[in-house]
């Protein structure tokens, strides 16, 4: 698996200042935001060690941290872009924190999706509802050089139209020429004027029946989707050294001390949260 | 001829290093139990247990220590460290047991991220470590290959005389050293009898368990529920451990300042894992014990080479169901055959 | 025939026979006098089961524990006077229904060790009474006395000196059969009521919490007291409050499976003007 990069900050539970500077209702409950750093040494920081894949830890003082993906592409780092739903205490605060706020941001931690390993590969993103943004992050860092990889499709769906995120963005993506969205919606979760697929995404995926050679498959989603995704590609001919996928667990440090997020003997923060789906299934999964 | 430090001299090395600078910590009795503690004086320190109730850990990992301090400005936010008290301390009594335990965590709290508050401390501290005479029915050193004469993670060894005297010094490290070099006069050139160490029967078989637990056949083995039933699920295992290290974050304070804090946090209790969404990837005790002995004695020796067990027994004494982690080995052991 | 036979041969009985599914008792510790939590399902356990004067734990938490008691069938279980006590709290609380419950019942007397008669809980009224009637014997009576002498500022820094010792390790809520809730109130963070961390005020919070939520419905078994690993004598704290709840309420936790809890009723007659 790819290297670990890790931070040689002073102090290690020390975050980042950032500033909410754009926000973003994607869905219900679920929203964007754009940040950016406070301090020139973070930033530099930052540049210098976020690849697509890795992840951070969104706080607000006085409330706690929660962790996140970072959901901008490792081409655009002048910002980083975050998308969460409102569920606890510390999406709460984020949610309710208005543009010019100040928020807290550890990282980037973990491990990345080796791209360059992927160059002159076709792509085949898989993802459902709230998962989408881990994935945006590597489809935006890939479209970004698009000319260094072969066809891009995207299978995304969500339970209902209102559930999709990023709309405007899969707008774009539709139109443009050089990627194949595949877009559906849960049965009973489209709107009267929708055009595009209905039914779950391992079923839509089959439909679709992308070709696996010189193909590499990234699945972001619930844990159920992914299961039922594997098969579904399986079906489809891939291999599981070519599927890769993130894992997310509880997590305090994210560097690898409180003890908190491993999955058998694999640390998420540490060792993931990218992994391929052959590492997935040596893991113990009555620990996931 | 060696060198001994006789017990009558002990309150004069005291004196001596706390004009040096250092801090004397030392095992003491204190409403009611047996802790670490700064002394004043040699005669508040306390040699005759087993081993003291709580761990060394405390010195180096506390129950609940600040990080960082926050202060929320209109415009900015000033976060300022909250790093642990500086100046030397020269821990003396530690068990080996206790002294092993830090030099276990030692490669996770630098595993890649250095954590500046336990190795501050680690590195402003002299460990010396008395060997053992007595042990009782919970101790389990010689299972973990180690002895209660060990020297793993200790400064300097003092081995207790025969005649109950005082003890042989043996010079471990430069550390221990320069710290014994304030007392040189003080100690005696003698030829002493060493008293004989304590015998601590080995346990179980830790190579054949560790085997066992690699197997991934044996991770959803009903041999979990069935060892973990009387558990009740509260820390005191894990707080008294010398090698435990998992922890909790938390923020404390108003709407403008406050304090974000390190504290004490426990595989055992139910909602460790659980996410916000409800799915608990741990949510009964057996999945939660089988965690605790899994990165114990499988994933931690897997990243760092060492079991993560000192083998003080501090588990099996003080749990209030007489669990820990002997007697799971034990019938791990059985199940090798 | 000692006790300990006829009450082997008693769970034999009901588990060949299915009439339970399993009895929980005490088996063999670590060390000569240590006894541990037992759960047998097969009948040809029932020799693991010990029962003498070292059998001191109060059993009846396990009853609570998630799922034991979904599939309704029965669970014997080795319980003292205070067990049997909490089995008429955790009734009345809606925690269990105790009919599912067999009671093998034994009371200590120095040294001996006596059979209580009777299967289920309402059977044991007069033990039940008979406690109430006597002073609950308190293990650290010279303790209790000391500190009953003390002024406010002394007992205040007797107090400060024993929280300092906790370690938040919660062994005093999870041996407790009445601390049963899934969340427990520390481990709620919005807001969060109470300090996890265990400083000075964490520590006062939690314990004085603790000994609150009790307040009425703790039995006294002192599992609390024997489980807290840096030895503070939690029991002495509850054992105050019960004395308090039954001089002002002449309330006495675990009477009967319908006794109203004292803190969460009220009447029309009750002496204060208002709910509390």
């Amino acid at each position: 698996m790819t290297e670990n990069i890790h931070n040689t900050q002073q102090n290690i539970y020390k975050p980042a200042i950032m500033k909410i500077v754009g926000r973003h209702d994607e869905a219900p409950g679920v929203k964007t935001m754009r940040l950016e750093f406070q301090d020139a040494t973070d930033h530099q920081f930052f540049k210098e060690t976020f690849r697509t894949g890795m992840f951070g830890l969104y706080g607000v003082y006085g409330e706690g941290e929660s962790t996140f993906c970072v959901a901008s592409p490792e081409t655009r780092k002048d910002y980083i872009e975050c998308t969460f739903r409102q569920s606890g205490r510390v999406t709460s605060a984020l949610a309710n924190a208005d543009i010019g706020d100040l928020i807290t941001f550890r990282g980037p931690y973990g491990n990345r999706f080796p791209i360059e390993e992927f160059h002159g590969k076709n792509l085949l993103f898989i993802s459902g509802g709230i998962a989408l943004p881990p994935t945006r992050s590597v489809i935006w860092s890939c479209l970004d050089q698009r000319e260094k990889f072969g066809k891009v499709t995207i299978v995304y769906g969500a339970r209902t139209v209102a559930d999709l995120v990023y709309k405007h963005e899969l707008e774009e993506w539709q139109e443009r020429s050089d990627v194949d969205l595949v877009l559906t919606v849960d049965p009973g979760g489209e709107s009267p004027d929708w055009k595009n697929r209905i039914g779950f995404v391992p079923t839509v995926l089959e439909e679709a029946a992308p070709s696996p050679d010189n193909c590499i498959a990234i699945i972001c989603g619930p844990p159920i989707m992914i299961k039922f995704t594997l098969i579904s590609l399986k079906k489809l001919g891939f291999d599981e050294s070519n599927v890769y996928t993130t894992l997310e667990n509880r997590m305090k440090c994210g560097l690898g001390k409180c003890g908190r997020c491993n999955v058998g003997s694999i640390y998420v923060c540490k060792e993931g949260p990218v992994f391929t789906a052959a590492e997935v299934s040596r893991m113990p999964a009555a620990d996931l | 001829m060696t060198k001994i430090l006789f017990s009558d001299k002990l309150d004069k090395c005291v004196e001596r290093w706390k004009s040096a600078g250092f801090t004397v910590i030392g095992p003491v009795q204190r409403a009611n139990i047996s802790t670490y503690a700064a002394v004043e004086h040699a005669a508040e320190l306390e040699f005759g247990h087993v081993l003291p109730d709580r761990s060394i850990k405390d010195l180096f990992f506390p129950q609940s220590e600040p990080m960082l301090r926050y202060t929320i400005k209109k415009e900015s936010i000033d976060t300022s460290e909250c790093l642990p008290p500086s100046g030397p301390r020269i821990i003396f009594g530690a068990r080996p047991c206790d002294a092993s335990g830090m030099a276990i965590d030692d490669p996770l709290f630098g595993w890649d991220y250095k954590d500046e508050y336990w190795f501050q401390r680690r590195n402003e501290s002299v460990i010396v470590t008395i060997a053992c005479t007595k042990s009782d029915d919970f101790c389990m050193c010689t299972s973990l290959k180690m002895s209660p004469d060990s020297t793993k993670g200790s400064d300097i060894l003092l081995r207790p005389l025969e005649n109950n005297k005082g003890w042989q010094v043996e010079e471990l490290t430069g550390r221990g050293r320069e710290a014994f070099k304030t007392i040189a006069d003080i100690l005696q050139e003698s030829s002493e009898q060493v008293a004989p160490l304590a015998i601590v029967e080995k346990k179980f078989d830790l190579d054949a368990c560790v085997a066992w637990l690699q197997n991934p056949e044996h991770f959803e083995s009903r041999f979990w529920k069935e060892i973990s039933m009387r558990c009740i699920g509260c820390a005191s295992c894990t707080y008294l451990c010398p090698t435990c290290h998992c922890f909790d974050i938390q923020d404390e304070g108003d709407t403008y300042t406050g304090i974000r804090r390190k504290n004490w946090d426990s595989c055992s209790f139910a909602l460790f894992t659980m996410h916000t969404s409800g799915h608990n990837p741990r949510s009964t005790q057996s999945a939660r014990w089988r965690q605790r002995i899994m990165h114990k004695f499988n994933y931690f020796p897997g990243k760092f080479s060492v079991n993560s067990c000192s083998g003080c027994g501090r588990c099996s004494r003080q749990c209030p169901v007489d669990m820990g982690i002997t007697e799971t080995l034990q019938e791990i052991s059985k199940l090798s055959q | 025939m000692s006790i300990e036979k006829q009450y082997r041969t008693r769970a034999k009985e009901l588990l060949s026979g299915g009439a339970v599914k399993m009895v929980i008792g005490y088996g063999k510790g670590t060390t000569a006098n240590r006894r541990r939590p037992l759960f047998i399902s097969s009948p040809d356990d029932v020799e693991r089961l010990l029962l003498d004067d070292a059998c001191i734990t109060n059993l009846s938490g396990y009853l609570v524990s998630e799922g034991l008691l979904s599939d309704e069938k029965r669970v014997a279980v080795f319980l003292r006077p205070e067990g049997i006590r909490a089995i008429n709290v955790l009734a009345a609380e809606s925690q269990l229904d105790a009919d599912q419950i067999v009671i093998f019942g034994f009371d200590v007397d120095g040294n001996e060790v006596k059979a209580l008669k009777g299967i289920h809980v309402e059977e044991f009224s007069d033990v039940i009474g008979s406690s109430k009637e006597g002073a609950p014997e308190a293990i650290e009576e010279a303790l209790f006395e000391r500190i009953e002498k003390m002024s406010p500022q002394e007992r205040f820094s007797f107090w400060q000196e024993e929280f300092a010792k906790c370690i938040k390790c919660y062994a005093c809520r999870q041996a407790c059969p009445m601390c049963y809730c899934r969340r427990c109130i520390v481990d709620s963070n919005q807001p969060q009521w109470v300090n996890t961390s265990s400083h000075s005020l964490g520590n006062f919070e939690w314990n004085i919490v603790r000994a609150f939520h009790l307040s009425g419905r703790c039995v006294e078994c002192g599992n609390c007291d024997r489980a807290c690993p840096v030895n503070i004598p939690l029991r002495l704290i509850n054992h105050r409050m019960a004395e308090e709840v039954l001089g002002a309420f002449d309330h006495f936790a675990g009477m009967s499976k319908t006794q109203e809890p004292v803190l969460a009723s009220f009447k029309k007659d009750d002496s204060e003007t208002f709910i509390l």
